[in-house]
């Protein structure tokens, strides 16, 4: 094998080929599912409830095995590269048990964990990597607070320096912006951005449709197996979501927009979250680019004053 | 005056006293560090559970003639699966296969008793005898405590992520299932040897009150185990010491003592005491447009 193949094959990537899970109750959660992904990507995992995300979640992260197909990481199996500390989990606020009498630090000491000796003893290298993960997240000075002291956006930042802190290659999220306020909002997706940069695969779960486009390169709708994946601008059409979502979604549809000028004058708004999606003429995604869109807001304010 | 400290040193003159206090502060001590996993775990009624169900354990160990700690520990691990085995095949809820499988167990236990009266005498497992504790028994609750603070010792990080998070300790490809089974294992070994201490009955006591009440006074996990442990070790201390002036059963006065020192952090702990809440809401009334964090 040459030296240019062995590179590509420890590249970062994320590829799930025809997994199927079936619990032991019979239920299948997944079927047949597909998809692969590069090193720097942001990819959304949409889908409703139960349709197999969090299933999904979890045979990336080794928790079920696939009843069939399998689950490569960086060219490895799920458990191989577990060892190796190479995917990293951001969970929801609501599986932390945030009365634990731990410190924000502490949180992100198990971070280290897995690359730490079999007694766990902290070394220079963990202090200092808890140290850059926090500042990183703006959360350095609240290091010593116990977790439960903190605000929602603050919460996902210490998760977030856990996962930094770990060094994982594929990151996973789950629901990153329940509770949050936009102004972490932000935060987090210039973060996220930056690791991308860097080359990690950035793996977020989300039912916050309208979020999407903004901050994601790549999509996978899901519904039991892999409807579409791809980029978003191919992927998250009306029709697509349509079909992930049956008729899940309210769904408005209006003559003229109420807030952009737009060459139909025709909007459709899809959404079941506070942030809607917004389909234009032709399907187009409204609102790719947040900072144009919200020039255009500011814009609009001030001639109508 | 001097008989009046004369009168305090005299437990110490009898050798089944002095036996008694440092086997129970031993125990205490030991219950007392696990009960921070135990109560953070979630795992109060497992505790319960686990404590009846070894009676059977017990009576059997005795009828066959070996030591009362295998047959007892054999039972517990036995009971532990059988309710696993249990939740994971049919709809019924935790804590109505826990109530099934101790209560099982336990009648299994009343029943050999019964059938062999001669082996081993009901009310010693139910209340313990620290008092007529000997030879081969002393030995065997110091095996247990040996080997439970060796592995709380050197694997109690591992065990606290697994309490916090089990799921980052499995993406981090530590193996859940093995601490998993670890603090089973040493959930129902340190039960065994608290047995000898304060009975069935009360052992759950010993393996939640210092937890809980070491959980109000700290936010900080390690603290919690200095905390509990030492507890632990201090009302089991005290509670055997004062059982000779009381003339009342040693079990009984040990878990006494721990409640009172719950009632007291209960109330007057720094953040957590039921006071310190109290002036909380009152400094947030006085000041209602104060800060929130962000």
């Amino acid at each position: 094998m040459s030296n240019t193949a062995i590179a590509a094959e420890n590249a970062t990537s994320l590829v799930v080929e025809g997994v199927s899970v079936i619990y032991p109750n019979g239920h299948q959660a997944l079927n047949n599912a597909s998809f692969r992904l590069g090193a720097g990507t942001i990819c959304a995992l949409v889908g409703v409830n139960g349709s197999g995300k969090s299933t999904l979640f979890k045979s990336i992260m080794g928790f079920v095995n696939p009843t069939a197909g399998t689950v490569r990481i960086n060219g490895m199996p799920v458990r191989q590269s577990l060892k190796q500390h190479a995917v990293a989990y951001v969970p929801q606020a609501e599986e932390v048990d945030w009365q634990f009498p731990v410190s924000v630090s502490d949180v992100v000491m198990m971070g280290r964990y897995g690359a730490m000796n079999f007694l766990r003893i902290p070394r220079a290298v963990d202090r200092q990597k808890v140290e850059e993960s926090l500042k990183r997240v703006s959360m350095w000075e609240f290091r010593d607070r116990q977790i439960g002291e903190l605000s929602g956006g603050q919460k996902k930042r210490v998760f977030l320096a856990r996962a930094l802190a770990q060094g994982g290659r594929v990151i996973l999220l789950d629901e990153p912006f329940t509770g949050v306020d936009v102004k972490t909002e932000d935060a987090i997706i210039a973060l996220l951005h930056e690791l991308r940069e860097s080359g990690c695969i950035i793996f977020v779960s989300t039912h916050n449709l309208g979020s999407v486009p903004e901050f994601c390169d790549q999509v996978v709708l899901i519904n039991r197996t892999v409807l579409a994946y791809g980029a978003t601008a191919d992927v998250f059409t009306a029709q697509n979501l349509a079909k992930a979502f049956g008729g899940v979604l309210r769904e408005f549809e209006f003559e003229q927009s109420t807030i952009q000028e737009h060459d139909g004058q025709k909007v459709r708004v899809v959404t079941d979250d506070e942030r809607p999606l917004v389909f234009g003429k032709d399907g187009h995604l409204e609102y790719m680019d947040r900072e144009k869109h919200e020039k255009l807001l500011r814009e609009r304010s001030e001639e109508n004053d | 005056m001097t008989e009046f400290f004369q009168e305090l040193l005299v437990p110490f003159q009898y050798d089944y006293m002095l036996r008694a206090i440092w086997v129970s502060a031993l125990v205490g001590g030991v219950c007392g560090f696990l009960s921070s996993f135990v109560t953070l775990k979630g795992w109060s009624l497992m505790g319960d559970a686990l404590s009846h169900a070894v009676v059977p354990g017990v009576a059997i160990a005795y009828i066959i003639g070996v030591p009362f700690a295998l047959g007892a520990f054999v039972a517990g691990i036995l009971a532990a699966g059988a309710m696993a085995f249990i939740r994971a095949q049919s709809r019924i809820r935790e804590d109505a296969t826990i109530g099934i499988v101790f209560t099982a167990f336990f009648a299994l236990g009343l029943v050999l008793i019964s059938l062999f009266p001669s082996g081993v005498d009901l009310k010693v497992i139910l209340y313990g005898n620290i008092l007529g504790i000997a030879g081969e028994d002393i030995a065997q609750v110091v095996g247990i405590s040996v080997v439970t603070l060796i592995v709380l010792g050197l694997k109690w990080r591992d065990l606290m992520l697994y309490c916090f998070d089990p799921n980052q300790a499995r993406s981090l490809g530590l193996r859940a299932g093995a601490l998993h089974i670890t603090l089973l294992a040493l959930l129902a070994a340190t039960t065994v040897a608290a047995l000898q201490a304060v009975g069935a009955i009360l052992v759950l006591a010993m393996l939640v009150t210092p937890g809980a009440t070491a959980y109000l006074l700290t936010d900080r996990f390690g603290k919690m185990l200095w905390i509990s442990a030492g507890l632990g070790v201090v009302t089991s201390l005290g509670g055997a010491y004062a059982s000779y002036f009381l003339n009342g059963a040693t079990g009984g006065c040990i878990v006494t003592l721990q409640t009172l020192v719950f009632l007291v952090a209960f109330v007057f702990a720094p953040k957590q005491g039921i006071l310190a809440s109290r002036r909380a809401v009152r400094k947030g009334a006085a000041a209602p447009a104060s800060r929130p964090v962000t």
